[in-house]
């Protein structure tokens, strides 16, 4: 197995955060085409699928193959990278070690055996009524609002209203947008599903620095957060079952 | 008690939290047990109410259970029902050993000697009277309890089999011979445990165990594997001597039945061939309702703290971790996934 590449320290280091987020650990899919990589949180609530084409690295060259990674070992060694460095990759197949090479640095990082990582999900698909394209931005900020007064919110589409929605014991908070302040807004139907903010707050976290992502909801059904990252060259899907609302 | 496949069997150490949203089918019995002899006092005497009632039982049953509800889990407990007769035999061998280690522990108590401890654990005896408290207690707690018309873990195989639940939950490995595709290990007692006789504490993690992963490994099948159990000792039959989990392996993946490796030791069992039967169709029944049901908080803290002098402080403390767990609203990716 061959993997060697050389990337973008910003692209990297926000593609693994987008990951890691939600799972401490994964396999990535290896392929001459680019990597990818599709996993599940421990609870199966919430999953990520990524992908990242080869144009998306300065460099690429790689089997087909897959190598299993501590994504906060990861992220850590990331940390020592500045936005504009180039980051070298390279798999050593004898020594199952992934070394990661930036301005002089040099990482080794032991891979984790595919074996012992839970297996890759099957994902579900969905038949979402309504979606809704907006600034990563703006559902970011109404995670944040929802945060002061709840631990979950709702989100849905009433007609061409597309709101955000949160309860607490005492106070409430609610955000509406309208058709022409969003990007795109198209609904067959109502939607309206409740969401933990554990788990959208994390999501968040990597949505905030995006200009535009699609929602797609339903009534009581999961969550569908898809953007593009790299200049369209990386792709991020996030799927978050609901929560049940209560009487 | 039960099966020892320890040495054969292929086991991963998970966390409580990959459980989130799963259905235990949870052997009450085999649980019941683990408590009466883990919760106890340094000198061996279990937790008892002013009547001298044991209650080491119902206090396990009150905190882990909130331990396992509060992690998502959504446990079952599954009682045992009559026992087949060829059990008689071990059942009376179980209660003289039982007899044994209690007379020794009074005395080695008496004594202050350290292995008071592992006598009364020895000693342990899970009794018709604490059944019936276990069941109120979980009735009272919203808890679904079930009956088997034979062996609990046979019942608790049969639902996961059905998949009415994900896995079974047990500390023995019979689950695995009734053909329960999924056991998980250590549910019970799962965190930092102290170490017998030492001063060394271990954290003590679930484990799961995959049937079809672990014929898989071993190259045999279901009926092979309730062979090889035959073979080191079961519940119902003694095994023969000196023969552990590697070598009946062995003599099963040699001769591919239990025949064939008795042929060869020159040695016999006794009923084997009702045995196997008995692990291959165990009696169970579909007749079983799984319903969880609202969390009564007075009726708990009437029963622990009213009649079986439980401290209010704790049990309303595990009460209300219990109910806002109970509340989990929370759905997996589970029912929608292809």
């Amino acid at each position: 197995m061959v993997f060697r590449a050389v990337i973008d320290a910003d692209v990297l280091k926000n593609s693994i955060e987008a990951i890691s987020t939600l799972v401490d650990e994964a396999t990535f899919k290896l392929s001459p085409g680019g990597i990818s990589l599709k996993a599940v949180d421990p609870a199966n609530v919430a999953m990520v699928s990524f992908e990242l084409t080869s144009d998306a690295f300065d460099s690429y060259e790689s089997t087909e193959g897959e190598i299993g990674l501590d994504l906060l070992k990861l992220v850590d060694v990331l940390g020592m990278a500045d936005r504009s460095d180039n980051v070298g990759l390279e798999l050593n197949e004898t020594t199952h070690k992934l070394t990661i090479t930036m301005r002089g640095l040099s990482y080794t990082l032991s891979l984790l055996d595919p074996s012992s990582i839970r297996k890759e999900p099957k994902v579900p698909s969905l038949d979402l009524p309504a979606r809704v394209t907006l600034n990563g931005n703006e559902l970011r900020r109404a995670v944040k609002a929802a945060e002061k007064v709840s631990d979950h919110m709702a989100l849905g589409v009433d007609g061409d209203v597309f709101f955000m929605e949160a309860k607490g014991d005492t106070d409430q908070v609610r955000l509406e947008l309208a058709k022409d302040e969003l990007i795109h807004l198209e609904a067959s139907g109502p939607a309206r599903s409740l969401f933990s903010l554990d788990y959208l707050s994390d999501m968040s976290k990597a949505l905030g620095k995006v200009n535009e992502i699609t929602v797609c909801l339903g009534k009581d059904y999961p969550i569908k957060i898809d953007f593009m990252m790299a200049d369209g060259k990386g792709k991020v899907g996030y799927l978050l079952a609901p929560r049940i609302e209560s009487e | 008690m039960g099966v020892d496949l320890r040495d054969i069997v292929e086991k991963k150490e998970i966390e409580l939290k990959e459980l989130f949203g799963k259905t235990i089918a949870i052997d009450a019995y085999n649980t019941l047990y683990q408590f009466l002899s883990i919760i106890r006092q340094p000198d061996g005497t279990p937790l008892m109410d002013s009547q001298g009632n044991i209650t080491s039982h119902l206090s396990g049953l009150l905190y882990r259970t909130t331990n396992l509800v509060e992690a998502g889990i959504k446990p079952i407990f599954v009682f045992d029902g009559e026992p087949p007769d060829f059990k008689a035999r071990t059942i009376k061998e179980r209660a003289e050993t039982r007899g044994i280690a209690e007379r020794r522990w009074i005395m080695a108590r008496a004594l202050g000697e350290e292995d008071a401890f592992k006598y009364a654990q020895a000693s342990s005896k899970v009794d018709a009277q604490m059944i019936e408290g276990a069941k109120t207690l979980l009735g009272y707690m919203g808890v679904p309890c079930i009956q088997a018309p034979s062996e609990g873990e046979a019942q608790a195989a049969f639902m996961v089999i059905n998949g009415d639940a994900d896995a079974v939950g047990s500390q023995d490995y019979d689950a695995l011979l009734f053909g329960a595709p999924k056991l998980v290990r250590n549910l019970t007692i799962t965190g930092r445990r102290k170490l017998p006789g030492k001063s060394i504490y271990v954290d003590v993690k679930p484990e799961m165990l995959e049937l079809s992963t672990m014929l898989d490994a071993l190259d045999i099948t279901s009926e092979q594997l309730i062979d090889i159990a035959i073979l080191i000792g079961t519940d119902y039959n003694e095994g023969i001597k000196g023969i552990g989990p590697k070598t009946a392996l062995k003599l099963i993946q040699k001769h591919g039945t239990i025949e064939g490796a008795l042929a060869e030791l020159n040695e016999g069992i006794e009923n084997f061939d009702v045995i196997r039967e008995f692990f291959l169709c165990p009696e169970v029944t579909s007749a079983y309702e799984i319903e969880w049901q609202k969390l009564k908080e007075d009726l708990v803290r009437k029963f622990l703290c009213d009649q079986h002098d439980f401290s209010v402080d704790r049990v309303d403390k595990a009460l209300e971790r219990l109910s806002e767990a109970s509340a989990q609203k929370q759905k997996t990716l589970d029912q929608w996934s292809p």
